[in-house]
């Protein structure tokens, strides 16, 4: 009872602070409230936000990573490549990216699970690796993309974005695989608990896999619709991009420990992150207060959950 | 106890209430404890015992009450506070810096430091030496790291650092639910010594040892004192009334079950199974309708057994046959598949998921059977699922969606148990299926498992509780060192048998022969993996 109770807050909490973020930026900021400006906000989170739907299930196993970053840059300079030297269709190039998001994914899934290493290691040795093979790969040249299809960019179906339609079907496809199907109840069971969720006949280690191929697919989607959108790859392209990711998850209430978490919360988070950033350019304050608001809300959304936790006076399992 | 003491008591509570949110876990308890006594707390899993002691260890402030200590008030605000007033808790689960070793773990936070902040080795080793002679615990222990001990020499160093801390009183919580019976013995010797210059407050679930150690008792139940008494001869039936409220039949009732099980039926053969340095040779029989009893100490290969049917150890030899079948034991899905089920000893680190609801907890298994990791999820009949289990087994929860861990530790085990019912299995395994659940679900729990049994399931309990282990026991095996060392078959199996068996020529009552080098060999529970948790 205490519980549903508390957990109805935490859920309910997010959406309160966004609806109270809107209802101030409208009045603060003249230029906040219009359907350009909310659309840009879309389109320009649309990436983070599918990542993070897909992140939240790896964050709910117990585990992170840290190197979509990296990733996103290899994969966007893939589309690039692609795009200008192959000439290919806009779905087949997206295929291969997908695909290569897919196994770059399952690579880092596979260190975690078979190779029994910390996610957190595991990613951040990627991080590094694919930032390298970037650098690499862009060898000191800027690569230019001719814009792809303008449905993957900032085109919109009236004043709606198509990206942001494109990022609202992710989330509904991954909130009903989390609730409806084995592979989200599974995730939810590892991240409670491994021992036991091997002990009851879940491959735990393919659900590891699995989770990581899946963020790594999205990834590849995102970069995809950064190149339809930005055009162009440098060697910092998706640099800190993991940052704004996780912290919309936490924000979004998902549990840093594992075990608990919702995509529904997830995409409070992405939007509170993609409004708050938006506020601080409108507002003319200097960008680099992004970073302590983002980092104070992190702080925030942590710190209540662990007190929340210890309210309930439960034993928390560490 | 002289007249002195009586007059002024060690601590003293008077009215101490606690409070968490919409629960009250203690209303109004009073307790005195006396130098060189020993005062048992009972009552039930959720009664108040735990709380009570972490109030005077420290860890939680009562919200009214007045407590004194030594002849002053006593307000600890911290474990660290309470430690320093001489009030030592060791708990269930013993907590210590497991990379460090033992001699560190001793003088953790209260180093001898020298005139330049260094630390003096040396002199902290000499007293530890002398500590260690005091309390009879090896010297050689000394240098260890506190992690490769096993958890009943951790918990004596704990309780030697209490001694070395110069406490007054020692709480233990349960101290002997993950103890051998050597170490056991061991710890009620240490306690023993300790009462020469303390008093103890002990918490605890068995009455037996109740007899053996104790002076007084007092009974917690719903957060209240609802009754104490002076341990003299039998005061087991006073105990169980006191606790439940209710007279009780624990075992009587379950022990008087008709015993017919069918020659033929067998359901699970295991022939010559090994695991190397684990099992060796191990060959069993269990038949529907049946439950056999596994009984062995720590270390004997129990759990072994029961892993290594799972597919989570493999053996290395013997053949398996599972209702008339071959089984080759690969991964868990396979030996859930194949009718298997297995309820873990360990219900925290092995069991529940903590953060998931009563219903998500109790499908669990059964959900794993689906093929198909994208396949739905019939929420409806999850939930017929749920209530149909919540209703047969008296699971107490207010709802299926609320989280396990808001369940007593009993319900939380019949939800368990639950899962893998739900499983429809030919042969369950129960590893210590009652251990530190309190007396009422037991004995539920007790019915269960025998009204299972004759319905025609083949159940293999694995159990401590030897009591517990012959009542509910068709047969009984006992298993040493990994190895079947007896088996026994008939209404009257005698329980000083079986512990023979399992010790070997350990110990027991004197016929030990003189020429086995006990005092060099490691005892049967020592060294042995127990490694899987």
């Amino acid at each position: 009872m205490v519980n549903a109770r508390l957990e109805r807050i935490r859920r309910l909490a997010i959406w309160v602070l966004l609806a109270a973020q809107l209802v101030a930026f409208s009045f603060l900021l003249p230029n906040f409230l219009t359907a350009g400006n909310l659309g840009n906000v879309i389109v320009n989170s649309a990436g983070l936000a599918i990542v993070a739907a897909a992140m939240t299930f790896v964050i709910i196993l117990g585990c992170i990573d840290v190197s979509v970053g990296s990733m996103l840059g290899v994969l966007a300079w893939l589309t690039g490549w692609l795009t200008t030297t192959q000439d290919m269709p806009v779905v087949a190039v997206l295929g291969i990216v997908v695909a290569t998001g897919a196994l770059m994914g399952s690579l880092n899934g596979s260190i975690v699970a078979k190779g029994r290493m910390t996610a957190i290691i595991a990613t951040l040795g990627m991080l590094f690796v694919w930032r390298s093979v970037l650098y690499g790969l862009w060898g000191g040249r800027d690569l230019f993309a001719p814009p792809l299809v303008p449905w993957l960019g900032g085109m919109r179906i009236g004043v709606v974005p198509v990206v942001g339609l494109i990022a609202l079907a992710v989330f509904a496809v991954l909130a009903s695989v989390a609730k409806r199907r084995r592979f989200g109840r599974d995730i939810y069971a590892v991240g409670n608990d491994r021992q036991a969720a091997r002990l009851n006949g879940i491959p735990v280690d393919r659900r590891i896999i699995g989770a990581f191929a899946l963020l790594g697919a999205l990834v590849g989607l995102a970069a995809v619709m950064q190149m339809a959108r930005v055009g162009v790859v440098q060697a910092f392209t998706g640099r800190d991009f993991e940052l704004g990711v996780i912290a919309a998850v936490l924000i979004g209430g998902t549990s840093i420990t594992g075990g608990r978490g919702s995509l529904s919360g997830t995409l409070g988070g992405v939007l509170f992150v993609a409004v708050l950033q938006n506020g601080i350019v409108l507002s003319g304050v200097p960008p680099l207060w992004n970073g302590v608001a983002l980092g104070a809300f992190v702080l925030i959304a942590v710190g209540s959950d662990v007190l929340l936790e210890r309210r309930s006076g439960q034993e928390v399992p560490a | 106890m002289e007249a002195h003491d009586r007059a002024e008591p060690l601590l003293r509570l008077r009215g101490v209430s606690k409070r968490f949110g919409h629960t009250q876990a203690l209303t109004g308890v009073d307790l005195e404890v006396h130098p060189g006594e020993v005062v048992a707390v009972l009552g039930e899993n959720g009664a108040g015992k735990s709380t009570l002691m972490k109030v005077l260890a420290g860890v939680h402030q009562p919200d009214a009450g007045e407590l004194t200590f030594a002849g002053a008030p006593y307000a600890p605000h911290s474990p660290a506070d309470a430690n320093e007033r001489g009030i030592v808790m060791v708990h269930q689960e013993p907590t210590f810096l497991p990379h460090l070793t033992v001699l560190q773990n001793l003088f953790a936070g209260r180093e001898l430091t020298g005139r330049l902040g260094g630390i003096r080795w040396r002199a902290m080793h000499g007293e530890a030496v002398e500590l260690f002679a005091r309390v009879g615990l090896d010297e050689a222990l000394l240098d260890r790291r506190m992690g490769t001990l096993s958890l009943g020499e951790q918990q004596l160093i704990l309780i030697a650092r209490a001694f070395h801390h110069d406490a007054k009183l020692l709480i233990l919580d349960e101290p002997t639910s993950i103890l051998t019976a050597t170490e056991t013995e061991r710890l009620f010797a240490l306690v023993e010594r300790w009462l020469q210059h303390g008093a103890v407050l002990y918490i605890t679930h068995r009455s037996r040892e109740l007899e053996q150690v104790a002076d007084r008792a007092i009974v917690l139940r719903d957060g209240r004192r609802v009754g104490a008494l002076v341990v003299e001869g039998d005061i087991e039936d006073d105990v169980v009334r006191l606790m439940s409220g209710r007279d009780l039949e624990v075992l009587a009732s379950v022990a008087t079950r008709s015993s017919t099980v069918a020659e033929e039926d067998v359901a699970l053969r295991i022939r010559g199974l090994a695991v190397p340095g684990v099992l060796d040779n191990v060959s069993l029989e269990l038949r529907r309708g049946e439950v056999l009893g596994l009984y062995g100490l720590v270390g004997a290969g129990r759990t072994e057994i029961a892993l290594s049917l799972l597919g989570e150890l493999p053996p290395s030899g013997g053949d398996v046959e599972l209702m008339g079948e071959p089984y080759v034991p690969s991964t868990m899905a396979h030996a859930v598949a194949c009718g298997l089920a297995y309820v873990p000893e360990d219900r925290k680190a092995m069991g529940i998921f903590p953060y998931l609801s009563v219903r998500e907890n109790l499908s669990a298994a059964e959900l794993g059977r689906r093929s198909g990791p994208l396949s739905i999820i019939d929420r409806a009949a999850e939930r017929r699922l749920a209530q149909r289990y919540i209703e047969e087994l008296g699971v107490k929860t207010a709802s299926m969606d609320d989280r396990i861990t808001t369940l007593s530790g009993g319900s939380q085990q019949k939800v368990i148990l639950a899962r893998w019912l739900a499983t429809d299995p030919k042969v369950l395994i129960l590893d210590e299926p009652t251990r530190g659940i309190d007396v009422t679900t037991k004995a539920e729990i007790h019915r269960l498992i025998a009204g299972l049994a004759e319905e025609g399931l083949a159940v293999l309990l694995i159990s401590s509780e030897l009591p517990e282990l012959l009542a509910l026991s068709d047969r009984v095996v006992v298993l040493r060192e990994g190895r079947v060392e007896l088996e026994l078959d008939g209404d009257v199996i005698e329980e000083e048998t079986v512990l023979r068996a399992a010790l070997g020529s350990d110990l027991v009552g004197g016929t030990r022969t003189a020429s086995s080098p006990a005092s060099s060999e490691p005892a049967a529970e020592e060294g042995t993996p127990d490694e899987h948790r």
